[in-house]
């Protein structure tokens, strides 16, 4: 019965996390090479300018709206409340950790950083298995993009934004654990670029001004 | 470089690492959930995949190739834990599913840094798991405690990485060993994100960590001349 169910569950969620794996395999050209292509293939489309304090604010601010995207989303599952057992308590202890997360990179940032954006997220914060597939899709999407990034950050920016990247894989890995969706189904995690970033976020519709 | 030998047999740092995080108590009961789904397509991870550093290590600093080989030492030691592991069959249920696809993830991660490193690769120690690998809960603790160190280790060397190339494989792993450190600690039943930062170890307390365990019981010669090979 419940192993029925867990399927049903992964059923339903596999269209989302199956879009955040095609946007990791469009990065290096096909999924099964994955190793190779974050090794070097992946590489020159990484690498953009040289690593500057100027591109840091470029690609802090990209993180910031993916930071501020995930705290919103489990803020808003928070207050309506509609979530039961593991899945709200993974929403409270996320979306604490978001909001870390946002206000490392503002203050970060400073002056610099842009506004947040008014977001809506439609039912994918009140039904559970939305809600689980789309924390799976943002959860991956936010490791990709830190992966992607970390090849043109300057090394102290780069430092502290390993101290962020591997807490969103473990949220991903454990959303994944509670659906039955494989933790860590790859053994490496692509990167994404700037722009697949900004696409995937867009694809969302969640962002409905700024950002 | 490489992992130190066994310096005294106290009880291992693991623990105190583990103690450390766990703040939620209790196991949890994990076995109803059943993860379908695919297992790992990982055969072109490994030779193939770095292969277009072919001529090993070229043009790859002294310094990268000693945090490469620092976390080749990491993988092997998890990749013949869970390689162990698996062997025994002692282990059940979604503890050992974690062994065989961490396991076979890890030995990806290992032959993918040997191909990288090529001669310069250091040899694979001979490991004594003191048990760890025939009991349920030994092994998922120390499989939570490796996966916790593999995090903390390959992010205290990140910013120590002069090669794009390296670093760019470096985050690659780094964020799945977090997802493995996830899952083992689900499966433990802790928290699987402790907290909002993951902080980094340096190499020196990493070393020590893992000497404290005494799970290393030989290190082969680096290199291929010197002393007689050991074959224990």
């Amino acid at each position: 019965m419940l192993d029925e169910e867990a399927a049903a569950v992964a059923a339903r969620t596999e269209p989302s996390l199956t879009r955040t794996r095609l946007l990791q395999s469009a990065v290096v050209g096909g999924g099964a090479v994955i190793a190779g292509g974050v090794l070097l293939g992946g590489l020159p489309a990484l690498a953009s300018a040289a690593r500057s304090p100027e591109q840091d604010v470029r690609i802090l601010n990209l993180v910031l709206l993916l930071e501020e995207l995930e705290a919103a989303f489990y803020g808003d599952a928070e207050d309506r409340g509609l979530l039961r057992g593991e899945l709200a308590e993974f929403a409270r202890i996320v979306g604490d950790h978001e909001r870390a997360h946002v206000a490392f990179v503002r203050k970060a940032l400073g002056d610099k950083a842009e506004a947040k954006p008014r977001f809506d997220f439609g039912n994918t914060t009140s039904d559970p298995d939305r809600f689980a597939s789309t924390a799976a899709m943002l959860e991956d999407t936010g490791i990709a993009a830190y992966n992607g990034q970390a090849v043109n950050l300057t090394k102290p920016v780069l430092k502290a934004a390993a101290t962020i990247v591997s807490v969103e894989a473990r949220h991903a890995a454990w959303i994944r654990d509670i659906v039955g969706q494989p933790a860590a189904p790859d053994a490496t995690d692509a990167p994404a670029t700037e722009r697949q970033v900004q696409a995937s976020v867009a694809k969302t519709g969640f962002v409905k001004a700024g950002g | 470089m490489t992992l130190p030998l066994p310096a005294d047999l106290e009880l291992t740092a693991v623990e105190v690492t583990l103690d450390e995080l766990d703040r939620d108590g209790a196991l949890r009961e994990a076995g109803s959930r059943l993860p379908r789904g695919r297992f790992l397509g990982l055969a072109a991870v490994g030779a193939a995949a770095f292969g277009g550093l072919a001529a090993p290590a070229r043009g790859v600093t002294k310094g990268d190739i000693a945090i490469l080989n620092y976390a080749l030492a990491l993988e092997y030691l998890q990749s013949a834990f869970y390689t162990e592991t698996e062997r025994l069959a002692a282990v059940r249920g979604q503890a050992a599913r974690v062994a065989r696809v961490v396991g076979a993830v890890e030995r990806a991660h290992v032959s993918a840094f040997r191909d990288l490193l090529g001669r310069k690769a250091i040899k694979r120690p001979t490991f004594d798991f003191r048990g760890t690998t025939e009991d349920q809960q030994a092994f998922l603790k120390t499989a939570v405690a490796f996966e916790d160190l593999a995090v903390a280790a390959y992010k205290g060397q990140a910013h120590l990485i002069e090669s794009d190339a390296v670093l760019a494989a470096a985050v690659s792993i780094h964020s799945v060993e977090a997802r493995h450190a996830a899952w083992a600690r689900h499966l433990f039943g802790i928290r699987p994100a402790a907290s909002a930062f993951d902080q980094p170890k340096p190499k020196a307390e990493i070393d020590r960590i893992v000497q404290s365990t005494s799970f290393v019981v030989a290190r082969p010669q680096t290199r291929a001349r010197g002393g007689p090979r050991f074959t224990g």
